[in-house]
């Protein structure tokens, strides 16, 4: 019976619930997204960040003749100082070990280079990479290499797998003149000559086009250094960039240092790294992740205004709508009193219409909000950082945001209709059924 | 074999005990504050009404019959003076209980019928059950079959003429078999077809055993109330005693 009156008694009064519901709407769609944006998309954009590019190099500390240009290394290939690739393994030990991604050390070198029938072979540039390589330990689980930190790179055919495996970069595979499935021959340091297939041809955009490109230890073996690695491109989940992020950890004071040090902050990794691989300097490179975090700052100020005025305009337009509402209806409670209805069935009738409301304008709002949530992010971060609306969209509907949001709506719509209600049961039943009334 | 009502049993001992009143009023006072003063809508009024009596009260308007019938059915609270109703002082009652008291003794029956516009006749009725205590459609259907509307049960009150909204209305207070019926001004809005309808239903449920008090303005439905309460200004001033034990002998 109770949800028969609840039923019946909803669809009544339909413009005015219109209203009301839609009051409502917007103002669980404002504060969807501004959740969205200041909780989910965030977070969840970084953890997608990551798997689009390294946010952390590691390099040997004495190469510090370092050009940066748009987060691409540029050096000679001739360091001279390398790190360890064994050493890695130690990266497993660190304090946020489990907020690494993706790991990809490169080894620059130059090896000679030439087709089976061609004398002599002539010297190319060349780098060694992971692909595919498992560096999982016990505890977790993580195939990573080259392709997973450089998703913007173009490998047609597949990867280089061992010894006799080559892939050579766009341009230099059109110098050659040479194809996939294609022989040649590699004249390494100590003059081994080695015949080897070109498994694929890789467009990068950059330096590495012009490279011979070989699995890491068979380039180590070529150019004969031996657990050599020139640089790591690290990817890991961080948290975005704060005024305290920024800080030198060695200025702070312990207790300060210890809350830098335990908090995934980009910067706070690379220093972990650091501690962790000798003679390794370690930087956060800077992406979008900064701009986009101060973006983020920026407008979450002003979504919780946004929110906080449309969660107070859909209450005043409900306890409006409900106000109406409860005056056309004062018979109808004057009715339910005589027949012996007490104040709290009465209330719980009109509290349930006003909650169902709520729930119906919280959900599509809920919807719509996700999606301008979505919207925005890929507005914000653009498309060159990866995040495009598919994405984004991919990201937007976090289930733990819906029942806060209606929890929201609930609240609002309850708070919105008390007055009326509260007025509606003061009323005095007898004078509202009065002849005349 | 039927269900002896609880309305039946009183009158049963109501017979056997000689009329024990079901209504009693002692210096009952109902007071409205007003711009110039106070408005006396029942002022200072002693009677009582016996089990399975049928009174009609009269009066001109205005002088507080409404006012009467909505404090016998704890709708409203007197400002003075002692209200006693199957055997409870109801003047002293807090409001949750009065709720609960209505629900048990008291059936209304509107001039304006009061039904809810967007529920069947049906659920109309059981709307009270459901206020009671539990809704069972059967017992509604019966009730409506009572007042000769089962043929309408699923109509809506605006598919309804006025007598037959009178009926739902009154299948609505007898549904939960109180003891006390209270109609105000039950035909004021019938053609005189449909009155004689409602009167018979009526002049059945006093058979019964209900006790029926009845506001009207028309001599031929006063007439066949066992007595008359008139009330002007507020002021009760003319009720022939009780002749309920005559009448039930
Ligand atoms: N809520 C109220 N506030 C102030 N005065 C009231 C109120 N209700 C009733 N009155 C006054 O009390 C008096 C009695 O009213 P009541 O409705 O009982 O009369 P009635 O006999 O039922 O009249 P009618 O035959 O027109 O229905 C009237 O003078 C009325 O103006
Ligand atoms: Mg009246």
């Amino acid at each position: 019976m109770f949800l028969r009156m609840l039923g019946e008694s909803f669809v009544r009064q339909r413009r005015r619930k219109l209203l009301a519901g839609l009051a409502i709407l917007l103002g669980t769609t404002a504060v969807t997204a501004m959740l969205a944006l200041a909780t989910t998309i965030g977070d969840r954009i970084h953890r997608e960040l990551a798997v689009y590019g390294a946010n952390i190099t590691v390099y040997p500390k004495a190469d510090t003749l370092d050009v940066k240009i748009g987060g691409q290394t540029l050096r000679p290939t001739t360091g001279g100082v390398y790190l360890h690739a064994s050493d890695l393994e130690k990266l497993h030990g660190i304090f946020w070990a489990n907020n690494i991604t993706g790991l990809s050390p490169e080894l620059d070198s130059s090896i000679s280079l030439g087709k089976l029938d061609s004398v002599p072979p002539s010297p190319v540039p060349a780098a060694g990479f992971w692909f595919q390589h498992n560096f999982g330990d016990a505890k977790v689980k993580l195939i990573t290499g080259a392709t997973q930190l450089h998703p913007w790179w173009k490998l047609q055919g597949s990867a280089p797998q061992g010894s006799g495996q080559i892939v050579l970069g766009a341009t230099l595979a059109k110098s050659l003149k040479v194809g996939i499935g294609d022989r040649l021959m590699v004249l390494g340091v100590s003059d081994v000559a080695d015949p080897v297939t070109v498994t694929g041809i890789l467009t990068t955009g950059d330096a590495t086009e012009a490279k011979a490109i070989f699995e890491l230890s068979t380039l180590q073996q070529y150019a004969d250094l031996p657990d050599a690695v020139s640089r790591v491109d690290v990817s890991a989940r961080t948290k975005p960039e704060d005024a305290f992020a920024r800080k030198d950890p060695d200025t702070l004071s312990p207790k300060q240092r210890d809350l830098w040090y335990c908090r995934p902050y980009a910067n706070s990794i690379a220093y972990q790294i650091r501690e962790a691989i000798p003679g390794a300097a370690a930087e956060q490179v800077r992406q979008v992740e900064q701009s986009e975090g101060t973006i983020l700052e920026r407008i979450s100020g002003l979504m919780w205004l946004v929110s906080a005025a449309a969660m107070l305009a859909a209450a005043v337009a409900v306890s409006a709508a409900m106000a109406t509402a409860v005056l056309e209806r004062r018979t109808e409670i004057g009715l339910m009193r005589s027949l012996g209805a007490s104040k709290v069935r009465i209330a719980s009738l009109f509290y349930s219409e006003a909650g169902l409301l709520a729930l119906l304008g919280g959900i599509v709002g809920y919807g719509i909000g996700s999606l301008l949530a979505a919207l925005l992010t890929a507005r914000i971060f653009g498309e060159q950082s990866g995040i495009t609306l598919r994405v984004a969209m991919a990201h937007a509907f976090n289930p733990a945001l819906l029942p806060v949001v209606l929890g929201i709506a609930l609240l609002v719509a309850i708070a919105g209709s008390t007055a009326s209600i509260r007025s509606a049961l003061r009323m005095d039943p007898s004078a509202v059924l009065r002849n005349n009334a | 074999m039927k269900m002896v009502s609880e309305a039946q049993r009183q009158h049963a001992e109501a017979m056997l005990e000689g009329a024990a009143p079901v209504i009693e009023l002692l210096g009952v006072s109902r007071v409205y504050p007003s711009r110039s003063g106070v408005v006396h809508a029942l002022n200072d009024a002693s009677f009582t009404i016996g089990a399975s009596e049928w009174v009609a009260i009269t009066g001109p308007s205005g002088s507080g019959k409404s006012t009467l019938v909505n404090l016998l059915g704890c709708l409203d609270t007197p400002t003075a003076g002692t209200l006693r109703i199957d055997g409870t002082e109801v003047h002293t009652m807090g409001g949750g209980d009065l709720d609960r008291f209505r629900a048990d003794k008291v059936g209304f029956i509107f001039q304006q019928f009061h039904l809810i516009p967007y529920l069947s006749a049906l659920e109309n009725v059981m709307l009270a059950q459901y206020f009671h205590s539990m809704t069972n459609e059967s017992d509604a259907r019966a009730a409506l079959d009572r007042v000769g509307l089962s043929h309408r049960a699923e109509h809506l009150p605006s598919e309804l003429s006025g007598g037959e909204q009178q009926r739902v209305c009154i299948a609505r207070a007898l549904i939960n078999d109180p003891p006390i019926l209270l109609a105000d001004e039950p035909t004021g809005n019938l053609d005189a077809a449909n009155q004689r309808i409602v009167a018979e239903i009526l002049a059945e449920l006093h058979a019964n055993g209900h006790t029926i008090v009845m506001v009207t303005h028309d001599p031929e439905m006063a007439a066949l109330a066992q007595r008359k309460i008139a009330l002007s200004h507020g002021k009760v001033f003319c009720h022939p005693v009780s002749n309920v034990v005559k009448l039930s002998q």
